[in-house]
């Protein structure tokens, strides 16, 4: 059971990494609470399963899905947050919360209030070892999370953008000074950020067989309390405290039984971080 | 041109007809019924659904000659599952629309803060589905809503008649439980095990999971394929269901799977998918049911929406016939309505038939339903007195 219970764990923390990695990242260089982020996702998952409905491909589908929350983004940074920039903080955040609520609302115009299955053939298999089960839809989140994680972590380490785009967290001021693109550092982050969180979408639509309009409201205050854990804008930090939720959450529910509701389970993890450790897991002072 | 201005000056006028005189003569011929059900938001489905097969009762009403020559009106309200809703359209009923009687084919939640209200301006109502006891209890006065009545199960007796077919006809032993943290799911399943228990058979697990919002069983299923049970009671509304039901089927669980009425919709079917085979159901409605009743709402549903009923559909068609039943019996009075709902007897109902009420409870048989081929499909019937008699309220 106990590994039965690793693998739902982790396979819940991938996608909550998936979440708030882009969260994440956008805090890191614009100092936004970019609430909207999980409209982006919902919007992946509606994207990629129109995709699906249209072309009957799963893996096009994924593509197509992170396609469309990359240019949702890429549009969200552009047109509401560059030219609120000037603003106090607050300004940019009631965008983000008045944002993610019309995209509820709109999803549920356009697509309805129902809920809609992703009944994809993925063509994985499910990895049966016993009594064990590694199920076809936990491998194929498995391997997407992992792709994009070594894929990001290459990107940011091996690559000058990668560099730069570290550096813009750090201090934008100076990166640009020193004639980095400060302007096409900031999009691509929310492209990519934005990317992940499409990809989440679909992943949870398969896994759950399930796009909803609302599906992004848990996953908007959790992705929060999963940055906060890891540290504001502290890319390892998040992954970290994504699989310690996750796996969490699993664990109460399912080893130790404690009947409480899973959503609690973040937020615990979070007070008791800001008391204890006010920047993040790994974050320093 | 010509004819197009004219049109337009006709409307204009009729407009204006209609403005200066509303609702008067035209409609004192007929007799209105309210009705409420949440036809958009969170339960849109369900309320869609309950709405249609109303208007399908309606349609034979009305095409019979309506009752005693007059025609039904349905007046349809929307209480997007909202409580302050329903309140709103509680007393538009009585006040404004006038209504004889009422049909509920909302959840509990609308439907029991509807009761008072109704109760108190003495206008009987019909529930299709809600389950909550409060909706003919009145729990300050601890004394039954006298004008309110229910047509669907209390959640106690559905889960008993469970544990009845459970035990005795599937010979279950070992069970587990997953249910959802509300009224219903709490009240079904204490009814589940406290009668399987009582019949012998060993609870292994509850699970209470959290509602709305829990989308991921696996822990739980996990936790409960440990004790390898011989059937797994489930409560949920589709969604949970069919979500339940396809992790269960994912996770190599073997034992038998079983639920209650929210899983009865074409919605459950659609999202578990091929792992709904062999799911068994208690419910209020069968399909094979070989009343011409049954078999005649069934195609007419389907001809009409271009998919099958379900048992919000069915109930709330009940509860409407119920009342008309009762208003043709007794006329327009709503004391005399009323009078004839607490007389009910040995009524036939298109969800079984109804011995009578009881603290407006129903005493009616608790369908037993599979899944076969992607279909709801009759597997028995609960019809112990014991077991299908709802507990007097006290």
């Amino acid at each position: 059971m106990l590994w039965q219970q690793l693998a739902n764990g982790i396979a819940v923390g991938s996608v909550y990494a998936l979440i708030s990695l882009g969260l994440t990242m956008v805090y890191g260089i614009l100092r936004i609470l970019h609430v909207a982020h999980a409209g982006i996702y919902t919007l992946g998952a509606y994207v990629g399963l129109l995709a699906f409905r249209l072309m009957g491909d799963f893996w096009l589908s994924l593509l197509v899905g992170m396609a469309g929350s990359a240019v949702a983004g890429y549009l969200v940074e552009r047109l509401l947050y560059m030219p609120l920039l000037h603003l106090p903080r607050i300004a940019p955040l009631i965008v983000s919360i008045g944002l993610f609520t019309a995209m509820e609302e709109g999803f549920r115009i356009v697509a309805g209030p129902h809920t809609l299955t992703y009944n994809a053939a993925i063509g994985l298999e499910t990895i049966s070892w016993g009594a064990f089960r590694l199920t076809e839809t936990q491998v194929l989140i498995l391997l997407v999370t992992f792709g994009i994680l070594i894929f990001l972590w290459a990107f940011l380490t091996r690559t000058r953008m990668g560099l730069a785009m570290r550096a813009c967290a750090m201090d934008a001021e100076t990166t640009s000074s020193c004639g980095a693109n400060v302007s096409a550092i900031i999009a691509l982050n929310f492209l990519l950020g934005s990317a992940m969180a499409g990809a989440a979408g679909v992943l949870i639509g398969v896994y759950d067989n399930q796009v909803w309009p609302t599906m992004g409201s848990i996953p908007a205050y959790k992705a929060l309390a999963i940055v906060v854990l890891g540290g504001l804008g502290n890319i390892p930090g998040t992954v970290l405290a994504s699989f310690i939720v996750g796996l969490a959450e699993t664990f109460f529910i399912g080893i130790l039984a404690i009947p409480f509701p899973r959503d609690a389970v973040a937020f615990i993890a979070m007070i008791l971080v800001l008391m204890f450790k006010p920047y993040g897991l790994l974050g320093k002072a | 041109m010509r004819k197009n201005s004219m049109n337009r000056l006709l409307v204009g006028l009729m407009a204006v007809i209609l403005i200066a005189f509303p609702g008067t003569s035209l409609a004192q011929d007929t007799i209105k019924i309210g009705f409420f059900a949440p036809i958009t938001g969170p339960a849109a489905v369900d309320g869609t659904s309950a709405k249609n097969a109303v208007e399908i009762g309606l349609k034979e009403v009305n095409d019979a000659g309506g009752i005693k020559g007059k025609k039904v009106e349905l007046i349809i309200y929307d209480d997007r599952l909202k409580a302050e809703e329903a309140v709103a359209i509680a007393n538009k009923l009585i006040e404004k629309d006038r209504v004889v009687g009422v049909v509920s084919g909302s959840y509990s939640g609308p439907t029991r803060v509807t009761a008072p209200i109704f109760q108190k301006a003495g206008m009987p109502m019909v529930a299709g589905y809600a389950v909550h006891p409060d909706v003919t209890w009145d729990p300050k006065a601890k004394k039954p809503n006298d004008f309110i009545f229910r047509n669907g199960f209390l959640g106690e007796v559905e889960g008993a008649a469970a544990a009845e077919y459970a035990v005795k006809n599937l010979k279950a032993k070992k069970m587990s439980l997953i249910f959802m943290d509300n009224d219903f799911g709490r009240a079904i399943s204490a009814g589940f095990a406290s009668h399987a228990e009582k019949l012998g058979a060993s609870i292994l697990a509850k699970q209470m999971y959290k509602f709305p919002g829990e989308k991921d069983f696996r822990p739980f299923l996990t936790r409960i394929k440990e004790g390898s049970p011989d059937l797994i009671f489930a409560a949920g509304y589709y969604n949970e269901a069919a979500a339940i039901v396809r992790q269960a089927k994912e996770l190599g669980i073997k034992g038998t799977l079983m639920g209650e009425e929210g899983f009865d919709s074409p919605k459950f079917l659609e999202i578990a998918g091929p792992a709904a085979e062999g799911v068994i159901i208690a419910t209020n409605l069968d399909r094979d049911d070989p009343r011409p009743l049954v078999q005649n709402f069934l195609k007419s549903y389907r001809q009409a929406y271009g998919h099958d009923a379900d048992m919000v559909g069915a109930s709330s068609y009940d509860a409407f016939k119920i009342l008309v039943a009762a208003i043709e019996k007794a006329g327009t009075d709503p004391q005399a309505i009323q009078k004839a709902l607490l007389d009910t007897k040995d009524y036939n109902g298109l969800t079984g038939k109804i011995t009578r009420f009881v603290q407006g409870e129903v005493i009616k048989p608790v369908q037993i339903q599979v899944v076969k081929e992607g279909k709801f499909r009759r597997l028995g019937v609960v019809d112990n007195p014991e077991v299908i008699t709802p507990p007097m309220k006290k």
